[in-house]
């Protein structure tokens, strides 16, 4: 059952990274307006970079299965949006207001493409419990 | 019509020896039933744990629902082991001497 204990392991680290690119996703999308930061300056979009996790593979021996992991949330440097809106408290000389680099439809393309990564390792994992339940009725 | 003699059976002189060693002693049959009830056990543990944490909000919910899931298939393996042991046993014990 090792080799499937490897793919479940690889599924579940997928279903964490699927997990923080939608948490990532989720939270580009509730600061698009957020025109102060920590720093003082607009929210920056975020990014996730995965990677794949060869531990499981080194831990297991010769399991196929491959984990993924979170390497790093990036920062976007892309500049920021400026918006004419002279009223605005943090509006600049000229009225312009620096908005987030955040573009929405992207986001939301963004969630979508997780959601459904994450549905597909949940898929993942139902077959591998379904083919260890057909093994454990060889035993019946 | 003559018929040839019959010859000398010819002995071989060396013996190889036999390849096949005899199998080293096997842990014993409790010793690995042991072994499956302390997995199971760890198992039943693990799920605990991350049910506990999700629970508390640190875990995820489909953490937790994997270490149920695999708790749950160590119980079923170690049943199915049981079942085949007590009917193993009551084989033997039906047989006819």
């Amino acid at each position: 059952m090792s080799t499937l204990n490897a793919a479940l392991n690889a599924s579940a680290s997928a279903l964490n990274a699927e997990r923080t690119r939608i948490e990532v996703a989720v939270s580009n999308l509730a600061n698009a307006e957020s025109t102060r930061g920590a720093d003082g300056k607009p929210y920056r979009r975020r990014d996730v970079v995965l990677a794949a996790d060869h531990s499981f593979e080194k831990a297991l021996g010769e399991a196929g299965a491959i984990g993924v992991k979170v390497a790093a949330i990036v920062e976007d440097n892309e500049p920021f949006q400026r918006r004419h809106d002279p009223s605005h408290p943090d509006a600049d000389a000229e009225g312009f207001v620096a908005m987030p680099n955040v573009n929405t439809p992207e986001e939301m393309v963004n969630m979508l493409s997780a959601s459904r990564a994450y549905q597909a390792n949940l898929t993942a994992i139902g077959l591998i419990r379904e083919l260890v339940q057909k093994a454990l009725e060889l035993g019946k | 019509m003559s018929i040839p003699a019959i010859g000398p059976l010819v002995a071989p002189s060396t013996v190889s020896p036999s390849t096949s060693t005899s199998p080293a002693p096997s842990a014993g049959f409790v010793e690995s039933l042991g072994k499956l009830l302390e997995t199971t056990e760890a198992s039943g543990d693990a799920a605990n744990t991350a049910v506990e944490k999700m629970l508390d909000g640190r875990g995820e919910v489909h953490d937790a629902m994997i270490a149920l899931q695999r708790a749950e298939f160590a119980l079923q393996f170690t049943v199915q082991v049981r079942n085949k042991l007590v009917q193993a046993y009551q084989d033997i014990m039906r047989m006819s001497v």
